[in-house]
């Protein structure tokens, strides 16, 4: 912990406003992330992975408020940003890699022209012929024709299109990259080309990642750190390795034993019973409660500190899973 | 062992129509929270009923307060009255017209009309954009071929010259109009909107399902596709009484329509008899009919457009 | 592109003929027309009467009397007028480009205030300002056209006297006029200036397309201005200026009124989609890569939200050119609209029959260019 982390996020609370009350869609979250390394956040859908991507980039929605927390990028709290401010963070420090990439680049502009756009925007006094040059390069690097860069979206295949996204995020040489579920739309062979490309080019030059996605097998290929979501808050967070031997959380431990392992031994599929829960009354103390297989007392009124536990390994959680090695 | 289901069945169950009604009742309660959001759509419906009640209580007037052969709106004189036309009054809220009829009494009793007229167009339009609709969407092929064409050609028709020529050289009542309105508009535009809805009910999974379970083709087009296609008529419906009444109105100021009062033919007399430009003096023969349509216009506009935010869930704010 | 146009014209040409053969056999089948009155006239004995028939054609069937007159408009002759004793072609072709005119720039102007207004409203969403406006709207958009245009001319025709009231020019003005010059070389001029100048506008603004936004505005609007201060200076420095003048002084009030009653339509349009347009991935994503709130209005959800806007544009084109006939009645503006409903009323058949023909020609033509036109706004759609 002697490096000074790129990406600090503390306590971070956010709440969407709805007719029917406060939505509490990111409780209390808090995590590090150092230069060039690469995060993976997992959780089941409505978990709010997503709102955790926006609420970095300050994109919400009109009725979502960032209630508590901070953000701090680089020592800089981007909650404070005016919104001009936060213009020239947003691509130019943290770019992303969107979940629908199909519907991500506007229909009516060329391919390369919109990256052109987040270029010029960030680079005043670029010369065009350089931006060109460098929509080219990135067009080479994630493995597209240059001449598709005047073409326009309609004309690109869904792999092309995501590929074409990523080649985006990485126009302005950011310093994080977020991808959210960037190949859940694209098939199985396509997915792990494009997985693997990712990972390789954000090796190559440095920056960091955070990578969501509710499938922990996609995660295992790309994270070196994973965190766990659970109804808006983290439950666990530890080394990718540490994670998948040694999970402590009830949750965790559920998530992986739906991750078959093909040459590990067999394990009993431990299945949750119930739902997640409705965010707009969520259950007191531990959230995950009333599914949890090991609830005790304490769980139902009080909630979890998200402490270190020891090497890094973060977990909120009264009564955790024996420390059981397992094998994979 | 063989009734014990059935008997179970029995006493779990309540009939169909009670859980559909609950369905239904529910359903609508939830639309009902969506619409009051919009302030807009609640104005409309505030001046819907205004005019309403105005229709309902012309006749009630007329047996009680107003005198028959004064307040009557096509024979009705004021005989205390010397000057027609006179401007309003005590006796006459809205003055009389240049025959010497109570203004107000006109008003009223057209209002009657103009319901009847919206409402009927906007029936046929969409029971005709409804029907061909759904079965365009379901067989697809010529059929569907067919109707797209012919609704493309009304389409591309001068509307109001149509229906200039053809109430000038025929006689149109108000019902005759209603269903040509109706029937120009269910084959001609709405039927392509109710089309492309019909479609995506079609590739639903319970279409599907209803298929699977031996349904007819017409059973599943008017149990499980029209159905679906109802919050859209409603909402179109809305749109097509504004068309249908304005249309009305426009007819009747050329004098083309064979009617013996809408509020149409009140600005026509009005203009007829050369008081249009008369000065600010004749306010009360020109400004309540134009203002009684075009708010009734805008009301039902206004109650579609609140409806298309609980339709159409793009474009609700949360 | 060259075969879909050619595609669209046959289908026009389909659509045309059926459209005059509805209307020729609905008006042969209505009791009472004026051959018939001839005909039944009690002074002409029963061999007259079969003569009169005879020369009339109203002895062949109708079909056959449909075929030639279908004949005859090929070789653009369109019988003659009842009422004024003219070729029919004579009457329509005096008065289209008033129509033309009229409504080409009602239209255009309608158009850009309706898509900007809607534009803000949309980024005003929630706020008293769109209550406002989406009412003012609602009411332009519903409200009883011949009423309001007779309100409008009543207050700035009647009482403050700011513009003149009916008619296309000043007749006194024009007696004076040199011999030879009639309105419609006017108008027709005026309409080759307009064509020219928004044919220039639409070059601009496709050669902008790709720009930032700021700069695109700011050449768009300079171009628009220079523009038309360019064709105001070509009018006033020709011979015909005053008189030029005088027709679009008189056309001043019923283009106020024509853009007032329709651009609430495109208002309330433009900003329905442009919050469907909102709610779109690439909104985010422009956002996300730090664009200007203007930028991402402008440059994104506006270019995307018009498609649709442009789409009901041309499906109400012909309902505007129809709806004309009231403008033109309330303004006594002499152009087809007016000609349709006197004809209409007078029994005037050939005459119907004619302006029919040139409203729906038109309303096709028109229909047929705005399709065009959508291709070059959505990269999408290739007419192949």
């Amino acid at each position: 912990m002697a490096e000074k982390p790129l990406l600090s996020v503390r306590n971070l609370t956010m709440i969407y406003k709805t007719r029917k009350g406060p939505v509490s869609a990111i409780d209390d979250v808090s995590f590090d992330l150092k230069r060039g390394e690469s995060l993976g956040l997992v959780g089941e859908s409505g978990c709010g992975k997503t709102s955790v991507a926006m609420a970095l980039l300050r994109l919400l929605p009109d009725n979502a408020q960032i209630t508590g927390g901070q953000i701090l990028l680089d020592g800089t709290d981007l909650t404070q940003l005016s919104e001009d401010e936060m213009q020239h963070v947003r691509w130019k420090r943290i770019s992303m890699v969107f979940q629908a990439a199909m519907n991500a680049l506007d229909p009516v502009y060329k391919v390369g022209d919109q990256i052109i756009e987040a270029i010029e925007r960030h680079e005043r006094d670029i010369d065009p012929a350089e931006a060109r040059r460098r929509v080219e390069a990135l067009f080479k690097l994630v493995g597209i024709d240059p001449k598709m860069a005047d073409r326009y979206p309609h004309e690109f295949s869904g792999g092309m299109r995501q590929r074409a996204i990523i080649a985006m995020a990485l126009a302005c040489n950011p310093d994080l990259i977020i991808a959210d579920e960037p190949t859940t739309a694209l098939d199985v062979i396509v997915q792990d080309q494009v997985l693997r490309e990712l990972r390789q080019v954000q090796k190559q030059m440095g920056m960091s990642m955070i990578y969501i996605s509710h499938d922990i097998a996609v995660i295992a290929e790309v994270a070196e750190r994973i965190a766990i979501m659970y109804a808006g808050r983290l439950c666990e967070l530890a080394d990718a390795v540490e994670i998948f031997k040694r999970p402590r959380h009830p949750y965790t431990v559920a998530l992986m034993s739906a991750f078959p392992s093909i040459v590990g031994e067999k394990r009993p599929l431990v299945a949750l019973g119930g739902e997640p829960p409705d965010l707009l009354f969520p259950p007191p103390g531990c959230r995950f409660h009333p599914r949890c297989p090991r609830a005790l007392d304490i769980c139902k009124q009080q909630q979890p500190p998200f402490e270190d536990i020891g090497g890094g390994h973060y977990l909120a959680c009264w009564n955790p899973a024996p420390m059981v090695e397992v094998q994979s | 062992m063989t009734t014990a289901p059935a008997e179970t069945a029995f006493h779990i169950q309540e009939p169909l129509w009670k859980i559909r009604l609950r369905i239904a009742w529910k359903g609508l309660k939830q639309s009902w929270a969506l619409f009051t959001e919009n302030k807009i759509g609640l104005i409309g419906l505030g001046i819907i009923l205004f005019f309403g009640l105005m229709a309902l209580a012309h006749p009630i007037l007329m047996h009680t307060v107003w005198e028959p052969n004064i307040y009557d709106p096509f024979i009705g004189n004021d005989p205390t009255i010397l000057q027609h036309p006179s401007p309003p009054s005590a006796r006459h809220l809205l003055g009389t017209d240049p025959v010497g009829r109570d203004v107000l009494s006109q008003l009223m009793y057209s209002t009657q009309s103009e319901f009847i007229l919206g409402l009927l167009a906007a029936l046929v339009t969409v029971t005709i954009a409804t029907s061909v609709g759904a079965i365009s969407a379901y067989f697809g092929g010529a059929l569907d071929a067919f109707f797209m064409r012919l609704a493309d050609l009304i389409n591309i028709l001068p509307f109001i010259a149509l229906l200039v020529v053809l109430t000038a050289f025929f006689d149109f009542g108000m019902i005759e109009l209603a269903l040509l309105i109706g029937i120009l508009s269910g084959f001609g535009g709405t039927t392509i909107i109710f089309k492309a809805q019909a479609l995506t009910i079609k590739v639903k999974p319970y279409i599907e399902a209803a298929k699977v379970a031996g349904g007819s083709d017409l059973h599943i087009i008017f149990r499980h596709i029209v159905p679906n296609l109802m919050p859209l008529a409603f909402l179109n419906m809305m749109f097509t009484v504004t068309g249908a009444i304005f249309s009305e109105a426009a007819l009747s100021f050329f004098g083309l329509l064979n009617l013996r009062m809408s509020w149409g033919i009140m600005i026509n007399t009005t203009q007829a008899a050369g008081y249009l430009l008369g000065g600010w003096k004749y306010w009360y023969l020109i400004v309540p009919p134009g203002l009684a349509i075009t708010l009734l216009c805008s009301a039902f506009y206004l109650v579609g457009r609140a409806l298309d935010e609980v339709v159409n869930p793009r474009l609700r704010r949360r | 592109m060259l075969k879909y146009i050619a595609n669209r014209l046959l289908q026009i040409v389909v659509t045309l003929f059926i459209f005059f053969a509805l209307t020729y056999f609905i008006l042969d089948a209505q009791p009472g027309d004026i051959t018939l009155q001839y005909v039944n006239n009690p002074k002409f004995t029963k061999e007259q009467r079969e003569a009169l028939r005879r020369r009339l054609g109203l002895d062949k069937p109708a079909y056959v009397r449909f075929f030639q007159w279908m004949g005859n408009t090929l070789r653009g002759d369109l019988g003659e007028s009842y009422q004024y004793r003219k070729p029919v072609m004579d009457v329509l072709l005096e008065r289209a480009p008033r129509t033309i005119f009229l409504f080409l720039t009602a239209t255009l102007i309608e158009f850009f205030v309706g898509y900007w207004l809607g534009r803000v409203l949309a980024w005003q969403r929630g706020t008293g300002l769109e209550y406002g406006i989406t009412v003012v709207g609602a009411f332009f958009y519903t409200v009883f056209t011949p009423w309001f245009a007779l309100m409008m001319i009543y207050l700035f025709g009647f009482t403050l006297k700011w513009f003149p009231i009916g008619k296309f020019l000043d007749v006194n003005l024009w007696r004076t006029a040199p011999k030879g010059l009639t309105a419609n070389q006017i108008f027709i001029n005026l309409l080759v200036t307009m064509t020219l100048l928004a044919v220039a506008l639409v070059v601009v603004y496709y050669l902008t397309r790709r720009m930032n936004p700021y700069r695109a505005s700011l050449i768009r609007w300079s171009a628009l201005i220079g523009g038309a201060a360019i064709a105001v200076g070509y009018w006033a420095a020709s011979p015909v200026a005053k008189y030029a003048g005088d027709i679009l002084y008189h056309m001043a009030l019923p283009i106020i009124v024509l853009t007032l009653i329709n651009f609430s339509g495109t208002m309330l349009l433009t900003r329905t989609t442009m919050l469907e347009t909102l709610r779109e991935d690439y909104i985010m994503a422009a956002r996300a890569k730090g664009l200007p709130e203007r930028v991402v209005r402008d440059k994104h959800a506006a270019r995307n939200a018009v498609l649709p806007v442009f789409t009901s544009l041309i499906i109400s084109l012909p309902f505007i050119l129809g709806g004309g006939i009231i403008t033109e009645t309330v303004f006594s503006w002499e152009g087809l609209g007016l000609t349709l409903l006197t004809a209409s009323t007078t029994g005037d058949i050939p005459l119907v029959m004619g302006s029919f023909l040139f409203i729906g020609t038109l309303a096709l033509l028109a229909h047929l260019v705005a399709d065009v036109a959508y291709a070059f706004l959505d990269p999408r759609i290739r007419y192949a």
